[in-house]
């Protein structure tokens, strides 16, 4: 406990380092922003950012990378409770009850109770990233090829499993991802897989035109053509503060839905939607009065809200201790690392104590940070939403091309990017969810390379995967997923996802940013 | 009362599913790599080559997509499927494909001037003032911020531009 006391130390002594401190508000000011903007995501808004991180020292860049992300959870919010436009997928709950508190004359106690529970969640989120992820990282030294098979394939179930739609669905964007992560050369053998000839293929499909494409392209091409925003509220400051009963009744709420949020945030797929979701569903069921939900309970702003927060933090912790991303944007997250030399997993904490602990600390000053803007700024923030569609979306593509290009410098990202922008916007109208191809993309060579080394190892038997106790309790667990989403199907019962309500609330949101 | 043959309900709840599309879909994406993948040695299970994992993903997508389609039989009809905003989507994509062209044989300040001008202009209709204003300074402050202050390297174009 002492050693993780003076690590930490160390890690406030970097992010209080003026240049990593401006660079976390900067990230959490940029995040803010591209939070509140349809259209761009978080994983957008980090992947246009990526290129600028280049030239940056890599504690900078990922203090500035992640700013972003939990910004953008934060920015999310203020857009849905203010118009009821999701900013990112996330923020999709709270547009129910937050935007029809706006509309009860109580936005910003809304906006004050979302911003206070994003920050408790937060919080929470943090402190179980230092507890866990030096833990996990120790205990990740143990694997091997059949151990990482076992946990890819597991995490690919466990994605399906809690992914907001069908199962099938998923595991096909899956397998659609997986193969995308086969183009290019393969490292053990030197041949190049389906590049069609071309010379930029060799280096394999990179993580940023796909996400920008599937993400950012298509969520513009899905919303091309919509009518006009409704005109924003400007909540002064005085109307912020929520009253006592509305204290009293989020105080569970945020409590909740922080610690469900780091829970389903550590597990693979598009954690922070699914956190809301499912934390909105448990409040409703808790609440005495459930048939508030939907007309303004402050409940249904705190727990989603919290949850997404604590979620997004959660994430962090595969990330950061086994080197394995749980979402594309801890996936774009671990190739802005690996840019500077740096290769996320295990060995992580132990050899770059600086970067990791110092990603902490400035995790604690980030919330700080955006408490403070979301609370006394939200009213200049708010001018942004006041910004026509019609001038926004052709800068938010010229965005994304300029991003997209300026990776590699090179024009065959932005087609690719703008393929998958189109294949983005075709998976979407036959409600495919677009996460998984984009996590699969990055698993894909991790899994190929820990399959055909397990499969060296063991001479060529597969029964090497049931000789390791740790490959064999993923398996278990990867089965028991299997079975849980079969069910349903057999016995033709509810299934977990009509219990908190992400059969009927899914509609019209943007399901994969 | 029974329903007439024209019935809109009843035509919607006739023909193909969109599921059944979606799985015939990913069925025929998993032979087509399958297909693709036959030029790769598949190696042995001691030491698999460069086309055994692909193989089994494609193999994997055509079991998945032929699931698809057998337990799609309660989807929404193909036809049921609105694609109202489509041609709206396609004249963004055709835009931004010409941006992209453009991109490196004009340089990045002009055709992002010419993109913008395009969008404001013609499909938007915004007052002529406006529509320069923007496409100008976006065009401008980004190339500065970008390829001067973030120092990323951005195409110039013929004339410098």
């Amino acid at each position: 406990m002492l050693e993780t006391f003076n690590s930490l130390m160390m890690g406030f002594a970097v992010a209080f380092e003026p240049k990593v401190f401006m660079y976390a508000v900067a990230g959490c000011i940029i995040g803010t922003l591209v939070g509140m903007m349809p259209g761009l995501g978080p994983l957008a808004g980090i992947s246009l950012l990526l290129p600028a991180t280049f030239g940056l020292n890599p504690i900078i860049a990922i203090v500035l990378l992640s700013g972003v992300y939990y910004g953008a959870m934060y920015g999310g919010s203020t857009t849905s409770i203010l118009m009821r436009i999701p900013g990112e997928a996330a923020s999709v709950m709270t547009c129910v009850d937050g935007y029809a508190m706006t509309q009860n004359g109580r936005a910003g106690p809304a906006l004050a109770i979302a911003a206070i529970g994003s920050f408790f969640a937060g919080t929470v989120g943090v402190i179980g990233l230092m507890l866990m992820a030096p833990t996990l990282a120790s205990f990740a030294l143990r694997f091997g090829p059949p151990e990482y098979t076992a946990l890819l394939l597991m995490g690919l179930f466990v994605l399906a499993y809690m992914s907001g739609g069908s199962m099938l669905k998923t595991l096909a964007m899956a397998f659609f991802g997986l193969l995308l992560g086969m183009i290019g050369i393969d490292v053990m053998t030197g041949y190049t897989r389906f590049s069609f000839g071309l010379v930029e293929l060799g280096d394999g499909v990179g993580i940023v035109p796909v996400a920008v494409g599937l993400f950012g392209i298509s969520e513009i091409l899905m919303t091309a053509g919509q009518a006009e925003p409704p005109k924003v509220q400007k909540p002064k400051l005085r109307e912020l503060i929520p009253s006592r009963e509305e204290f009293r009744l989020s105080v569970g709420p945020i409590i909740r839905g922080s610690l469900l949020g780091f829970a389903i945030g550590i597990i693979p797929g598009s954690a922070h939607v699914i956190s809301s979701f499912v934390s909105y569903g448990v409040e409703r069921r808790l609440s005495k009065h459930p048939e508030r939900f939907g007309k303004g309970a402050i409940e249904g702003v705190a727990g989603p809200e919290s949850a997404n927060n604590s979620a997004a933090t959660g994430a962090f912790v595969p990330m950061l201790a086994l080197g394995i991303p749980t979402g594309p944007v801890t996936a774009v997250m671990i190739a802005a690392i690996m840019v500077h030399g740096i290769l996320p997993g295990p060995m992580l904490i132990e050899q770059q104590p600086e970067l990791f602990w110092g990603f902490v600390a400035s995790m604690y000053v980030g919330n700080m940070v955006l408490l403070i803007l979301n609370l006394p700024m939200v009213g200049l923030f708010v001018n942004l939403l006041r910004i026509p569609y019609a001038y926004l979306y052709p800068c938010i593509l010229a965005f994304c091309i300029l991003g997209c290009y300026s990776v590699s410098n090179s024009v065959t990202d932005v087609w690719i990017m703008l393929g998958m922008g189109a294949i983005g916007y075709g998976l979407r109208k036959f409600g495919f969810d677009l996460a998984p191809v984009a996590l699969g993309l990055v698993l894909g060579p991790m899994l190929e390379l820990s399959l055909r080394q397990s499969l060296a190892m063991s001479g060529g038997t597969y029964a090497i995967f049931l000789e390791r106790p740790i490959a064999v309790t993923m398996f278990g667990l990867a089965l028991l997923l299997l079975a849980l989403a079969l069910k349903p199907v057999l016995f033709k019962s509810r299934d977990w996802r009509a219990d908190v309500g992400l059969d009927d609330k899914t509609d019209g949101a943007p399901p994969g940013k | 009362m029974p329903e007439s043959p024209e019935s809109p309900l009843q035509e919607d709840s006739r023909g193909l599913k969109s599921d059944r599309f979606s799985g015939a879909v990913l069925i025929a994406l998993a032979c087509w790599i399958a297909w693709l993948n036959l030029e790769f040695p598949l190696g042995t299970l001691a030491d698999p080559g460069p086309g055994y994992v692909p193989l089994l993903l494609a193999v994997g997508l055509g079991v998945i997509g032929l699931l698809v389609a057998l337990f799609g039989g309660g989807s929404e009809p193909l036809r049921g499927i609105r694609w109202t905003e489509a041609r709206r989507a396609l004249v963004i994509l055709v835009a931004c494909a010409a941006l992209t062209f453009a991109l490196e044989r004009i340089g990045y300040r002009l055709s992002v001037f010419a993109f913008l001008v395009f969008f404001l202009g013609v499909i938007e209709r915004k007052h002529p003032l406006a529509v320069l204003a923007v496409a100008a300074g976006f065009s401008i402050v980004s190339f500065h911020v970008v390829a001067v202050m973030l120092g990323v390297p951005l195409p110039r174009g013929p004339w410098g531009f």
